[in-house]
């Protein structure tokens, strides 16, 4: 069983190697370790092979180095490169793995020995992971080495990627391998991959844009909710005051009394019920996008337990603590505004009303539990097999 | 694993209706012994592959009783018994002939020394040692075709189907892989033939079936389905009308039929002849030749698959099953075993 098991293996392997575009991708995560290896940080900024280049924000008063590599290698090495430009290389590579094997003349091969067609779809499949396993394991290894001799800094949890990016990368892959069945083109299974994937980050932007907005109306909601008391309050002292020294003492002002004393607050009344209305239309919203998320594979929230896990929330936290000392330091002369309520009541905060909490984006996402995130996507990478199992099995050829 | 009898292939009632319903085969009944050579013919559309698919699982059949060597049509593990050669092979270009052997033998669970040994062996069979280390991508089609039959024997199978194995071989290939099947014979291996190439066939084969529309016409052994064709002719110098020939043949108590040049007797027993000849010359007719005409396995074909009402031929096979009308021509799947009682 294992003997057919690797026989696979190792053909995979040679069809990748005889494929220049697995040449092609390992020489760019190459150039990526490079790039790595030529960028570093120090006390006066960015280092760039012998050059130094002061940038705000960026010494290691305010980042540590370790924190820097880690992010380097979070968002340039896996964020942008293995997530994105490897994973289209990769899928263009291997579009055509199932098409070829079920192409007249080769499925004949295949089905014709002791083995049965579901393992044989199933092996397949993980043999088509094989791409991206590669490059990634490479690219892993080169960059914690890298960033381990040129930085300076042993990042053992580097290798997380390796496992994250291959459970990323097969989502799109069982996609591609139920078009292939369907097809038996690689053509419309790397077309309709990618399109599939495009509707991911869609739906992806779409549900932090919700979160980020339904979080920040949250705040203004709060926040105005507690100035109109504020304000409530203040009025109702000023009437207290005023009826007292007309010679009524302990006088409880009405509703209406606060309104003809202050209008604003009833202004104040209308536009907070619009923004919670507005709000529970935002949370209808967010949880509806919650809900069709939950059902599809979440690529991007997968790549991000990378920055989850290599990165904790203290070590983000101490360094935007460090920043904004930074930024303190800069700006000693500038007032904090504390009483927030009163820039609340300005005209110009309602334009607020409108904004989105980036921040809360983040804590929303890393709030969200790994089972959910890795679980619900690999159940419907499991539906997506499960079909294109089905019908490989029960196909005629 | 079932009881393993004399029969290598035993097929009752196979049945393939197609989506669409395209009936491809309609029953077809067939058996060929261990250690025999049966070449299968029919024209193209006749169901040949459909049938050599079933028997590789690459096809499900719609209904199917029979075993191949000795278990039930479909088991997986009896594949490992079984060499294939399918038609239009497509192997991999980045392979070379040595990697491509090492694959198949690997799928076939042959252990790692074994399956180098048998290698080295089957590269010399099939005259491409010096090739195994090059890749398939820059072979000709022969040698395609010669590593694809090394693939197929690679594990060392007790049935071999060859589906068109000499397709885009030259002569010589070709006289080369006779000889192998000889030699595969003579080792007690079982080779199920399909090919196109009557001549070839004629030479190999044991036994021949000769499906049509789905359904097996005609199979029996190569000395059986000549034999029952076999015939004397009787040529006469003058001509004399057919009639009056006959006439005076049937004097003698003998069945002919009129050639145009002479008589035709359906036997080749020459006492059968002896009288119909003394007869002739008994009526001062001139014989310019009397011999024994055997059919070729062409004659057979063509007297299979071509309506002897109208001399055109047949149609070759799958059709929808609402236009498809049973001709009268065609035969019942219980007729088809003519040749011998399997």
């Amino acid at each position: 069983m294992l003997m057919q098991t690797w026989a696979m293996v190792i053909d995979a392997y040679r069809e990748l190697c005889a494929r220049k575009l697995f040449w092609i991708t390992m020489a760019l995560s190459g150039l990526v370790v490079l790039i790595f290896a030529a960028v570093g940080i120090s006390k006066e900024g960015l280092t760039l092979l012998w050059f130094t280049l002061p940038i705000d924000g960026i010494n290691t008063d305010i980042l540590t180095k370790k924190f820097f590599y880690q992010n380097l290698f979070q968002g340039l090495g896996i964020g942008i490169w293995l997530s994105w430009i490897a994973s289209i290389l990769a899928l263009v590579t291997t579009a055509g793995f199932f098409p070829n094997l079920i192409q007249a003349g080769s499925i004949e091969i295949h089905l014709s020995k002791p083995i049965g067609r579901l393992r044989l779809f199933l092996t397949r499949y993980l043999t088509g992971l094989l791409f991206v396993a590669l490059q990634v394991a490479v690219f892993t290894t080169a960059s914690f080495f890298v960033l381990g001799i040129r930085g300076g800094v042993w990042i053992p949890t580097v290798f997380l990627a390796i496992p994250i990016v291959i459970v990323f990368f097969s989502y799109l892959f069982a996609f591609c391998v139920l078009i292939g069945v369907m097809t038996r083109s690689a053509m419309p299974a790397l077309l309709l991959t990618m399109l599939f994937w495009f509707a991911l980050y869609i739906v992806n932007v779409g549900d932090a844009t919700l979160v980020g907005f339904r979080e920040g109306n949250q705040a203004i909601v709060d926040r105005n909710t507690l100035a109109l008391e504020r304000l409530e309050a203040n009025t109702r002292k000023m009437v207290i005051e005023m009826k007292a020294s007309e010679g009524t003492e302990n006088y409880e002002p009405t509703d209406a009394d606060l309104i003809a004393a202050m209008p604003l607050i009833e202004r104040r009344r209308t536009d907070l019920v619009e923004e919670q209305e507005d709000l529970e239309s935002l949370k209808k919203w967010a949880g509806r996008i919650y809900a069709v998320k939950t059902v599809l594979p979440k690529t991007a929230e997968t790549i991000g337990l990378l920055g989850r896990w290599m990165i904790p929330q203290e070590e983000i936290d101490a360094t935007r603590a460090r920043s904004d000392a930074a930024d303190g330091d800069d700006d000693e002369t500038t007032p904090k505004p504390e009483a927030t309520v009163e820039i609340t009541l300005d005209d110009e905060s309602d334009d607020a009303g409108q904004g989105m909490d980036p921040e809360a984006i983040e804590r929303e996402f890393r709030s969200r539990s790994v089972a959910w995130i890795v679980g619900t996507s690999l159940a419907f990478e499991a539906f997506i097999l499960g079909l294109a199992g089905f019908i490989f099995v029960r196909r005629d050829y | 694993m079932g009881h393993e009898g004399a029969l290598a292939i035993d097929l009752s009632h196979v049945e393939k209706m197609y989506k669409g319903k395209v009936h491809a085969l309609r029953g077809i009944e067939m058996r060929v012994e261990r250690g025999e050579v049966f070449g299968l013919l029919g024209p193209n559309g006749a169901g040949k592959s459909t049938l050599i698919k079933i028997l590789m699982t690459v096809i499900k059949p719609t209904k199917c009783t029979g075993t191949m060597l000795g278990s039930k049509v479909g088991d997986t593990e009896t594949l490992s018994r079984v060499g294939y050669l399918p038609e239009h092979h497509q192997f991999p270009d980045y392979l070379t002939a040595r990697q491509l052997l090492n694959y198949v033998g690997a799928m076939c669970k042959i252990p790692k020394n074994a399956r180098n040994k048998r290698i080295d062996e089957l590269l010399e069979i099939v005259e491409m040692t010096d090739w195994g280390d090059k890749r398939i991508g820059s072979f000709s089609k022969g040698m395609r075709q010669r590593v694809g039959l090394a693939q197929a024997l690679v594990h060392d199978p007790d049935l071999i189907l060859l589906d068109e194995p000499t397709d885009g071989v030259d002569p010589m290939g070709r006289r080369d892989i006779r000889g192998i099947i000889a030699r595969l014979k003579d080792e007690g291996k079982t080779i199920f033939l399909n090919s196109h190439l009557l001549s070839e066939l004629e030479m190999v084969s044991d036994r021949v079936a000769i499906l049509l529309q789905g359904v097996v016409r005609t199979q029996g052994t190569m000395g059986e389905l000549i034999e029952s064709r076999a015939n004397y002719c009787i040529d006469i110098e003058e001509t004399t009308a057919g009639n009056t020939l006959v006439e005076i043949a049937a004097r003698a108590d003998a069945t002919v039929a009129d050639s145009g040049r002479g008589l035709v007797l359906p036997t080749t027993d020459a006492s059968v002849a002896q009288p119909v000849i003394d007869a002739l010359r008994a009526h001062g007719l001139t014989i310019t030749r009397c011999a024994i005409n055997k059919p070729s396995l062409e004659d057979l074909f063509i007297e299979a698959v071509v309506d002897p009402t109208t001399g055109k031929a047949l149609p070759p096979g799958a059709s929808k099953d609402k236009k498809h009308k049973k001709s009268k021509h065609e035969a019942a799947p219980a007729d088809a075993g003519n040749g011998r009682a399997h």
